[in-house]
């Protein structure tokens, strides 16, 4: 198994525009690379379809749902459930008046919505990370990385035919602190 | 027979397409440079100060030390007595303060996330200008309600957790609304900031060393720039960005109600609400004006990043939420007027006649006649000092409006025997103090954190270009964020 893992090396291939690196893309994928074994790291969002890439897939919007009925709960409980703890009559309303509580409720609502949706961003990316990672700092010039991990014997066939394709640079990948 | 000419006197023909096509160049989305370049520029644009920074640097710190720690730990110690808030008018400055950031922080959110919903390019350089505004702002209107609540060390009270009695907050109540409305609206937009600045602080990350690497290290979270991190990201933007539009509505509808809800004369009205929306718009597009023009005129490379095509855009937008306030203001004062109640008719008369109507006339001109008369202009709005100077006379005007609604229509009430004119005292030092923090607060973000959303511009720039159509070249844009959740 040691030795299965060790024949394999993961590869970092340096591009300048979109074009090239949906053309390298491409080749990898036949040469035999799959989707899972790339990843497309860049300084400005690009969209799947214009790298012909798998959606990945994101819970972010299902965690904001979740947290818009938490606070909902939440702020059911504040205006309705507060005032049975201790009943206090005020202002001549009933103890559970709808119209003040619509405004607590959508208040909660909203508030747990965001907070669930910062914080899903740092769960699905694994936010704080700080650990050494594969990057060059590159990309934050506006090169468009892609690591792909290909057989060790095969390194300079892959990095032939991305060179041909417009890669800038084709090297062994290295984890570095950021 | 003479054929009469179709055209102009003066106009020109088009020769070819070079005019055209330089003009276009003008703006910065059809002006891209490398994304190496764009970041130098921002990096550098943060990293160069002068002398002058440092003496208003000073000049501020001083101030907040002097007129908003020092002034607000003596009324903490002496009690609100060192205040002028006294019978009828125990609403003062404080609360009109935190009505004025309060709208000022409206600019952010306005410029943020309903441009960014509609699509509006222009917004792209200067997002991140107005989003620390609206941080920086509540940060302020949060400070005003503390120094007007006087006995700070009791604010927990407010808080939903239960007492010995275990009584709980009145959550029927206008000011309990206010604290949840003001207190979303506050970790809302902080996040809505930190979101979109992730990208640019591990860009920043990469060009930095020593204790600016460390800091941008931290703040960017380990962020690379893969597909599932920005797919994340913009995911989260789209929620933020439809999500904060109606809270920024209800935190100011809120906030109006806290007077709307009283049966006070010139409080009671049921347009209070769109009112005051519009007036924390007025106030936040100026402030947004004054914003930009400072930065264009003391950081470098700015003139780049803020030109005038987003003066233009900007003032546009001045002049229609200018006529939007004057409608509702209009609305408001008509139906006062018309009601007949006799208070109300007194405290009408008190705004128009009394020792305070040079301020309700200056709240008029400086709110309507002047962005009226100026930013009708295309000229005029692309003057950066100009406009500018149009944004601080309408925040003058609005600050006015706040007053006059609070401690000036407090004067006049059922007991004739209260009336009494309110003087602010301590309070004038507090408000030089908030001001003064705020100011703070810009320039220290300015200097640690890059102002223009680097990958936000270099994305528009990729979204734009150049169509020839006929003989004509055409500025187009591309929906490259479409397949984005």
């Amino acid at each position: 198994m040691e030795s299965a893992v060790s024949e394999h090396i993961t590869l970092l291939a340096l591009f300048s525009d979109v074009d090239p690196t949906a053309d390298g893309i491409e080749k990898l994928r036949e040469l035999g690379v799959s989707d899972d074994d790339m990843t497309v790291i860049s300084g400005v969002p690009l969209t799947e379809a214009m790298l012909d890439r798998p959606r990945p897939w994101s819970n972010v919007s299902r965690l904001a749902l979740g947290g818009a009925a938490a606070g909902f709960l939440f702020g059911a409980f504040l205006n309705f459930g507060t005032p049975k703890l201790y009943t206090v009559y005020v202002g001549g309303q009933s103890i559970f008046p709808v119209p003040p509580g619509m405004i607590i409720l959508f208040e909660m609502t909203m508030l747990f919505m965001l907070l669930a949706t910062f914080l899903g961003v740092f769960l699905e990316s694994y936010f704080p990370n700080y650990r050494p990672l594969e990057y060059v700092p590159e990309i934050s010039d506006g090169k468009i990385a892609v690591f792909f991990k290909c057989p060790q014997d095969e390194q300079e066939k892959f990095t032939d035919a991305l060179n041909q394709l417009g890669a800038e640079s084709v090297k062994p990948a290295e984890a570095r602190q950021l | 027979m003479a054929v009469a000419s179709k055209y102009l006197p003066g106009a020109k023909k088009a020769h070819g397409n070079q005019d055209n096509e330089h003009e276009l160049r003008q703006h910065l989305m059809h002006d891209p440079r490398p994304r190496g370049e764009l970041n130098q520029m921002v990096m550098e644009s943060m990293y160069a100060t002068s002398w002058k920074f440092w003496v208003v640097f000073a000049i501020l710190s001083i101030l907040t030390a002097t007129c908003f720690f020092y002034a607000w730990g003596y009324m903490i110690a002496e009690g609100l007595g060192v205040a002028g808030v006294m019978r009828p008018s125990y609403w003062g400055i404080f609360l009109v303060n935190t009505v004025f950031w309060i709208g000022i922080s409206h600019a952010g959110t306005f410029i943020s996330a309903i441009l960014r919903v509609f699509k509006a390019e222009f917004r792209r350089p200067f997002t991140r200008a107005a989003e620390l505004m609206t941080t920086f702002g509540l940060i302020q209107a949060g400070a005003s309600i503390f120094m007007h609540m006087g006995r700070v060390w009791l604010s927990y009270w407010m808080l939903p957790i239960p007492n010995e009695r275990q009584l709980w907050p009145n959550f029927h109540s206008p000011l309990m609304w206010d604290l949840l409305a003001i207190t979303t609206y506050v970790l809302g937009s902080t996040m809505y900031l930190f979101l979109p600045l992730i990208p640019d602080l591990a860009m920043a990350r990469d060009r930095s060393t020593g204790w600016r690497k460390t800091f941008f290290k931290i703040l960017a979270l380990g962020f690379r720039g893969t597909e599932g991190e920005w797919l994340h990201l913009r995911t989260a933007m789209n929620i933020f960005a439809f999500a904060i539009i109606p809270v920024m509505f209800s935190v100011h509808t809120i906030v109006s109600w806290d007077f709307a809800m009283s049966m006070r004369p010139g409080w009671s009205s049921t347009v209070f609400g769109p009112y005051f929306v519009v007036g924390a718009l007025h106030s936040g597009m100026g402030a947004v004006a004054i914003v930009l023009f400072i930065m264009r005129a003391t950081m470098k490379h700015m003139g780049y990043f803020i030109r005038a095509e987003h003066f233009d855009a900007l003032g546009k937008l001045m002049l229609t939420v200018s006529m939007a306030w004057a409608y509702f203001f209009f609305n408001d004062y008509i139906v006062q007027w018309y009601g007949g109640d006799k208070w109300t008719d007194t405290l009408l008369h008190w705004h128009e006649s009394g020792p305070m109507a040079w301020m309700f006339f200056s709240m008029l001109i400086l709110n309507i006649a002047v962005p009226w008369l100026i930013l009708w202009n295309r000229k005029f709005r692309q003057t950066p000092w100009l406009l500018a100077s149009v944004g601080l006379l309408i925040n003058v005007g609005m600050w006015f409006e706040r007053y006059i609604i609070i401690p000036v229509s407090l004067t006049i009430n059922r007991m004739p025997f209260t009336w009494k004119l309110y003087f602010p005292r301590i309070e004038i030092f507090l408000t030089i103090g908030t001001f003064a923090m705020f100011l703070l607060f810009y320039l220290i973000a300015s200097r640690l954190i890059p102002l223009v959303p680097v990958w936000e511009v270099e994305e528009g720039q990729m979204a734009h270009s150049l169509t020839k159509v006929g003989r004509a070249v055409v500025p187009s844009v591309s929906e490259i964020d479409l397949t984005v959740e």
